[in-house]
């Protein structure tokens, strides 16, 4: 399978990314690191005429931490979130996550910028920026502005990025030392999207929960925060019957597709499973077992 | 018992002779030669299950760049097709094969319907795509509807697959029973999805032509294109001298190598037909979707009063493609009474086809997840039940066999495997969170022989040729066949070279049934004996080399048929195994690992341990995917497999495989040739579904009666 033909741009600048996006309109595509946007152009679902690759821009690249906030510079790969220090001492749910995307040559080539931009509902990254509540910077032809993720995926595909603007960098508040979280994801087979998956951070006060923030991965044609999931957990020290409870308000959120990784009710019921689990995991975390 | 002969070679883990070439990337499989000139094509396949082509635009393709013909029923020569006086064992015995654009119909989805030959492969592809074809399309039968059933043609029950077979009384064997069990299972159509793709070569000079392609019977292929276009075998020569794995799918001679050659014909060019991922699941054939009802009763004492086992497998409509399915129910244990019915569901898609333990392996399944529920019904050790119905001759036939371990098998695998730590109460083992389950069957496939020639051929530099017109898919062919005639010529296995894959070789029979190394190293081993009494014949002493250059020789030739005998009409023969499973479920997500497989085995005398292992481990493998993931995603509007590719249809990878112990039983059969070999492919995956099946049982308490057996299957209530 070979994509049709293309022309192909590697701008230097955001400036100039942004002006060759803009001049181009619908017809034009950032690339990243091509492993959801190559595979689309072969099976000719997407098929643009201008490509503009992202990997000669110095600007878009690292991880950093800004005060009270880590930045991800977008084509930070998959690779570098597993590799990074900082990210291992303040946000280490990054790492267990991108650890659970497809395997190591696509981790090595895949960028975290395509992962959460792409708006495909199987990506792991964006309900775990919904999770984390993140913030996305974009750039367009008529400045900067910023997205929270909770508000950026409109549908499969679909996302508030405009023709012409370009996902810059992530900014995710950090949550408190000693935090307890979790990303857990059911495959079908190893390197698979999710079947179902959970990602949970919360903190505790004593022994009951004080903050808890619950998204759910490729239960529905985009992320999901599943704030009344996360609310009924708070004040409790997560009994079973609480479990349950947000299990059950995390699962009627969801709308799943009958697919290869198997029938709607069976997705929507592991949802709710990996609800239980990770919140179950974040709170040994938290309590440092 | 007598020891096996003591050799230097048979019976060493000698390390595959093919190896290097096949990972340095040298050895040529079927779609790699490049004969001056190659041309490639594009297949274009039907989009309806049934009706006719009305209208067929290729003016647009043919003004494409690079574009040399576009073939269909409107401009391909009109072929002979002639009948065979005797079908081949790897065709269907009645029905018709699919002619190649010979008319207008269409009888499946993805059938051939055109083909674009073009100066590369991306030229003809994009051509393919621009073929406009309008199609009346007619009401399909798409769904499998048992009801439909009919017991196959009276061909097709003389070649073994009756519609009903048995002995005794089996209603009345039911009637007499303590103990019954009634019950249904059904098994998904399964594809072999083999590495290497299928791919044609066809390459006329005048009237001959040469065909490189992916086959398990090269000698078949000639005889099969000379019927089709009606010219001598002798001006047809097939070279396939690698195969990359085919689990049967390479045994008959499929459509697309008369389209080769017909492309060949009508550019004047040699030409490449390559069929792509999705092509494969609807032009070659596939393990047919097969349902099965299997009552068992039983005395008090355990002890089986009757076996009734009924099946019925999807056909397609054109051709009557059957399976031995309902041999275990005759073969595998002692019971007076049994009665098998055998029903075919026409459906509109492609022909079924051998897979890897064909029939055998899906009758197996039933029966021996059959045997697991007549145990918990009796409330007996499925092993005990096993050996308390024991079949210490082959009831079918009456026959003793010429050779049997299958008690060893049990008795060593239950011992490596640890089975007296099974709990017997189902839901009582657990490690953590998850259900622990342990289940076990029995495996048995028929142990054949057929004709075989080899040529062996000394040099004066001490080295040897041995040639044959065999194949090897991948079991280790090349490496056994060269052991056994190093052995027998007292050489090094580096000084031999094995020939094989050219029809133009010595006959061999088909590489297929688990027959190769007992029929074609038979035949080399007589070919090295009489190379060995010429050699003997001659002036002088020493070494090969010496005698031969003492005699003035640069080389030295024998030839020799081994052939089955007497012995076939006094014995049965089979190899036989035990497979032990241990699965663990996650009943929160269904999700189930198989996390250890034993496997002991009676396949005669073992040639080489290290590739007889990677059968075994192979077959464990197929048994796993066709377990818990294989199936074929039919969607009845279409009448087509929506997962066509091997993203959506699941196989076994490195990740799922787990600990894999495979041991050989004392056992040698001189009586079904006099290597002691048995045959060692199908039996691998025979058997392991069921284990796993009655393994998911005893950890859940519920019965899974499909294959595969999927997470959602295993949660809720
Ligand atoms: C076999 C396979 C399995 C996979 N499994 C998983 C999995 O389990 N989980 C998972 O999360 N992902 C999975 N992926 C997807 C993988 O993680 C991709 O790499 C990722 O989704 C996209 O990142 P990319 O850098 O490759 O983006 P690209 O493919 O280059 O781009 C993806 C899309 O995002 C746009 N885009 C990229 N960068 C930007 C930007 N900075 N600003 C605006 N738009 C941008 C592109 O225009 C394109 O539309 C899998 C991919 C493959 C091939």
């Amino acid at each position: 399978m070979i994509p049709g033909p293309f022309h192909y741009h590697r701008p230097t600048s955001v400036a100039e990314a942004v002006a060759l996006l803009a001049a181009h309109g619908d017809d034009a595509r950032p690339l990243a690191g091509g492993h959801s946007l190559i595979p689309m152009m072969k099976l000719r679902m997407a098929v643009p005429d201008h490509l503009v690759d992202l990997a000669a821009i110095p600007d878009l690249k690292g991880i950093c931490e800004d005060g009270d906030r880590i930045v991800i510079g977008a084509t930070t790969t998959q690779r570098e979130v597993i590799g990074s220090d900082l990210l291992a001492a303040r946000l280490p749910i990054l790492a267990e996550t991108a650890r659970q995307i497809a395997d190591p040559q696509i981790r090595t080539k895949g960028t975290f910028g395509g992962n959460v931009a792409n708006g495909d509902p199987g990506n792991d990254m964006p309900a775990l920026m919904q999770c984390l509540d993140a913030v996305y910077r974009l750039a367009g032809p008529d400045g900067s502005r910023t997205v929270p993720a909770r508000d950026y995926y409109q549908g499969a595909y679909f996302t508030a990025l405009e023709p012409g603007e370009l996902l810059t960098a992530v900014e995710i508040p950090v949550p408190p030392a000693g935090h307890g979280y979790a990303y857990e994801k059911l495959k079908r087979k190893v390197g698979d999207y999710a079947t179902a998956a959970a990602a949970v951070v919360l903190t505790l006060d004593g022994g009951t929960v004080a903050t808890a923030s619950i998204a759910l991965t490729n239960v529905a044609s985009t992320p999901l925060h599943a704030a009344a999931a996360s609310a009924l957990v708070i004040g409790t020290g997560l009994d079973a019957a609480t479990l349950k409870a947000a299990a059950d308000a995390a699962k009627a959120i969801t709308d799943p597709a009958t697919d290869g990784r198997g029938t709607a009710e069976y997705r929507r019921e592991m949802a709710g499973v990996m609800v239980a689990r990770a919140l179950a995991k974040a709170m040994r975390r938290a309590k440092g077992a | 018992m007598n020891a096996p002969a003591l050799s230097a070679v048979i019976g060493q883990p000698v390390s595959r002779v093919d190896g290097p070439a096949k990972v340095t990337g040298t050895a040529r499989y079927a779609a790699e030669f490049v004969p001056d000139g190659l041309a490639y094509a594009s297949v274009v396949s039907a989009t309806i299950p049934r009706g006719r082509i009305r209208a067929l635009d290729t003016s647009a393709a043919e003004g494409m760049p690079g574009v040399l013909a576009v073939v269909s029923h409107r401009n391909a020569p009109k072929l002979p097709y002639l009948e065979r006086d005797q079908r081949p064992p790897v065709d269907p015995k009645s029905g018709d094969q699919l002619r190649m654009f010979q008319d207008d119909k269409v009888l499946f989805n993805g059938q051939p319907v055109a083909v674009v030959i073009a100066d590369s492969q991306q030229e003809a592809d994009a051509a393919a795509r621009c073929i406009g074809i309008a199609y009346d399309e007619t009401e399909p039968t798409t769904t499998f509807d048992p009801g439909r059933g009919r017991p196959p043609s009276e061909e097709t029950a003389k070649g073994g697959r009756p519609g009903a077979a048995g002995r005794g009384d089996g209603a009345a064997g039911l009637a007499e029973a303590a103990t019954t069990v009634d019950v249904t299972y059904v098994q998904a159509r399964e594809h072999h999805n083999a590495i290497e793709p299928h791919a044609t070569i066809a390459q006329w000079d005048g009237d001959s032509l040469t065909l490189y392609d992916k086959s398990q019977w090269v000698q078949n292929v000639v005889v099969e294109i000379a019927h089709v276009f009606g010219i001598e075998a002798g001006k047809i020569r097939v070279i396939s001298p690698f195969v990359g794995g085919a689990f049967g799918s390479a045994l008959r001679t499929w459509p697309h190598v008369t389209i080769a050659a017909i492309a060949a014909k009508m550019t004047g060019r040699p030409v490449r037909v390559e069929l792509s991922r999705r092509q494969l699941y609807h032009s070659v054939g596939f393990r047919p979707h097969t349902l099965q009802r299997v009552r068992l009763g039983a005395a008090p004492d355990g002890r089986l009063t009757a076996i009734l086992q009924d099946a019925a497998a999807q056909v397609a409509t054109y051709e009557e493609y059957a399976e031995t399915t309902l041999q275990p129910a005759e073969t595998t244990y002692s019971c007076p009474n049994v009665a098998t019915a055998y029903r075919l569901v026409e459906m509109d898609t492609n022909s079924p086809c051998p897979m890897r333990g064909p029939g055998i392996v899906t009758g197996l399944y039933a029966l021996e997840a059959a045997m697991d529920e007549l145990a918990v019904a009796l409330n007996v050790d499925p092993v005990a039940l096993r050996l308390k119905n024991h079949a210490d001759i082959n009831e079918k036939t009456g026959l003793p066999w010429s050779s049997k371990a299958l008690k060893a098998c049990y008795e060593t695998a239950a011992e490596r495997f640890g089975w007296a730590d099974r709990i017997a109460a189902p839901r009582s083992m657990r490690i953590g969170t998850d259900l622990v389950g342990y289940g076990m069957a029995t495996a048995i496939y028929h142990a054949d022989r057929a004709p075989a020639e080899a040529e062996v051929i000394l040099f004066a530099n001490g080295t040897a040729v041995v040639r044959t017109a065999a194949s090897d898919m991948g079991p280790g062919t090349y490496t056994s066949i060269t052991q056994i005639a190093a052995d027998e010529l007292g050489l090094p296995v580096e000084a031999i070279r094995f020939e094989l894959g050219d029809s133009t070789l010595p006959m061999a029979p088909v590489h297929g049934g688990s027959i190769t190394l007992v029929s074609v190293g038979s035949a080399v081993a007589e070919a090295c004996a009489a190379v060995r009494q010429k050699l003997e014949a001659l002036t002088g002493e020493g070494s090969i080399a010496e005698r031969l250059r003492a005699n003035g020789l640069d080389r030295l030739a024998a030839s020799a048929k081994a052939s089955p005998g007497e012995e076939t009409k006094r014995y049965a023969s089979s190899a036989f195994g035990a497979v032990f499973v241990e699965v663990r479920v996650d009943e929160g997500l269904g999700t189930l690992r198989v996390k250890r497989m034993t496997g002991a085995y009676d396949v005669g005398r073992v040639i080489n341990p290290k590739i007889a292992r990677s059968q075994c481990i192979g077959g464990m493998m197929g048994g796993l995917g066709m377990a818990l993931m294989e199936a074929a995603e039919w969607d009845p509007r279409f009448g087509k497999v929506m997962n066509a590719n091997l993203a959506e249809y699941l196989v076994p990878v490195c990740a799922d495989t787990p600990a894999l112990d495979v041991t050989f039983v004392p056992s040698e059969d001189t009586v079904l040739n006099p290597l002691g070999a048995k045959g060692l492919a199908e039996i691998a995956i025979c058997g392991v579904a069921p284990a796993i099946a009655n393994a998911v049982f005893h950890a859940t308490g519920r019965r899974q009666r499909h294959i595969p057996i999927r997470p959602e299957d295993l949660i809720g209530t």
